[in-house]
């Protein structure tokens, strides 16, 4: 993976269960006109794995998403392995896909009123860039897929995988989803919308606060997660040993409003996995939040945790690792999957870091602050609720 | 430092090709660059000297025809 805590999943959750926020305040822009954005970026550096020439023809998410790719195989052992990948698909999520370099073309059409822009513009941007450098770079030849569902992208992605997998079509998948977006036109842009956090009194590092009465709004991030998802039979025969079990994906709509969230379109989406996955609601010990830090969000995400769980929720803890990774849009629904999947295999459950007061009032256990151990943790969610209404929840299980 | 030399120097640099197969005869395979990465060299190169490449005359079979091409555009630009 490629994240605001590094690249060596282990230890990003160690730093996400401690609660070490990689959140800054950063300048982005011009002198002219530039400004001050809280960011999660991610420090990458696409060499050695990739040359000067390959990068050339590939925008910033489909390098983060060809490293986090080279890290996964590479840590399942598939990397090199041929034969075994001929057949694996790709399946990511990605939102806006080549936001840097459009940035750069627009920038020559209307600064330098020029049309002379970089010959390669078009297949830099393309949303789909991640998956296809992915698949041409590691030989995996089965079908490759793009799902830009905004915020729910991969959620989406590591769904629609494990249906494939699941209803036999495929055996193997690269799932996973990459954002790169925190170029200044983009942030700009999301500045405008208002629903951006303002930095913390208690510095900027401490400014994502879902469910927190100081919250202000969500901090964007980057980066790519890239899991190998397998059968289990495949994965038995190779012998792999797996972090985690996806036994449950519900996806719904909202058909309600372009940005403000709806408690019945999340509920039906959680409904439906837990349906998918044959689970008990009151088997489920955790759920990675969707948690943005926006103050409707939030609380309505909270109504849809006491409409599934009951009144407070009660056995249930959930929690938003939003507060120290920010939200990596296109990539933030594998980030929190992965994180959920080591949350099943440590037997930890990772906080609301910075949670101080929960607003609106609640019973729900929002793990605030502290991580906590959970040796009996078998059964965890993660949420994913989009822009646009687009809602997704994946239903994992301890193996 | 001539054009080839410049050249030269920006593929070893900008697009880490191994400075051993960095020949006047090389072809742009040899050195490691598909018909995409042609295209997008053939913009920097562009940049670079502040030519334009006419789409007509953007033939070349190897790395020291390219250098005269851009030599003689340099020239043709005065």
């Amino acid at each position: 993976m490629v994240s605001p805590h590094g690249s060596e999943p282990r230890a990003v959750f160690d730093a996400v269960f401690a609660g070490e926020s990689a959140v800054r305040l950063c300048r982005t822009g011009t002198d002219e006109f530039g400004g001050d954005a809280l960011l999660a970026l991610s420090d990458f550096d696409p060499s050695p794995r990739i040359s000067k020439a390959q990068a050339r023809l590939q925008s910033r998410a489909a390098q983060m998403a060809v490293c986090a790719t080279h890290d996964a195989l590479e840590a399942t052992g598939l990397l090199g392995d041929t034969q075994s990948l001929q057949d694996t698909g790709v399946y990511m999520g990605c939102g806006l896909g080549g936001s840097e370099v459009l940035q750069d073309a627009y920038r020559v059409y209307f600064v330098r009123k020029s049309r002379r822009l970089n010959p390669v513009t078009v297949p830099l941007i393309m949303a789909s860039g991640p998956a296809s450098h992915m698949s041409m770079r590691f030989g995996a030849r089965g079908p490759s897929h793009t799902f830009s569902v905004a915020c729910a992208s991969s959620s989406v992605a590591i769904g629609e995988a494990f249906r494939a997998i699941r209803d036999g079509y495929i055996d193997r998948v690269l799932a996973g989803g990459s954002e790169a977006m925190l170029n200044d036109g983009s942030v700009a842009a999301w500045q405008r919308l208002g629903v951006m956090a303002s930095p913390h009194p208690n510095g900027a590092q401490a400014s994502s606060r879902p469910f927190d009465k100081d919250r202000t709004g969500l901090v964007l991030g980057e980066g790519s997660v890239v899991l190998v998802l397998e059968s289990e039979e495949v994965a038995a025969e190779r012998g792999a040993d797996p972090i985690a079990e996806i036994v449950g994906y519900g996806a719904s709509s909202d058909a309600h409003n372009l940005t403000e969230p709806d408690a019945d379109g999340q509920e039906r989406a959680v409904r439906a996995a837990l349906a998918d996955a044959g689970v008990d609601a009151r088997d489920v010990g955790y759920v990675n939040a969707h948690g943005t830090g926006t103050l409707a969000g939030d609380a309505v995400e909270l109504d849809v945790m006491a409409r599934v769980f009951g009144p407070g929720a009660p056995g249930v803890a959930v929690s938003s690792t939003k507060s120290v990774h920010g939200h990596l849009v296109g990539a933030a629904g594998a980030l929190e999957c992965a994180l959920t999947a080591f949350a099943l295999k440590r037997g930890q459950i990772p906080p609301t870091a910075h949670l101080k007061t929960p607003t609106p009032d609640t019973d729900i256990d929002l793990v605030p602050r502290v991580g906590r151990a959970a040796p009996e943790l078998k059964v965890a969610l993660s949420n994913s609720f989009a822009f646009g209404g687009s809602n997704a929840t994946l239903v994992l299980k301890r193996t | 430092m001539s054009v080839y030399d410049h050249i030269a120097k920006i593929l070893a640099e900008e697009y880490e090709v191994d400075e051993a197969v960095i020949r006047p005869d090389a072809s742009m395979a040899e050195l490691g660059l598909d018909s995409l990465m042609v295209v997008e060299f053939l913009f920097c190169i562009e940049d670079e000297f502040e030519i334009e490449v006419p789409e007509e005359r953007a033939e070349f079979a190897t790395l020291g025809e390219a250098a005269a091409l851009v030599d003689t555009l340099i020239a043709e630009k005065g």
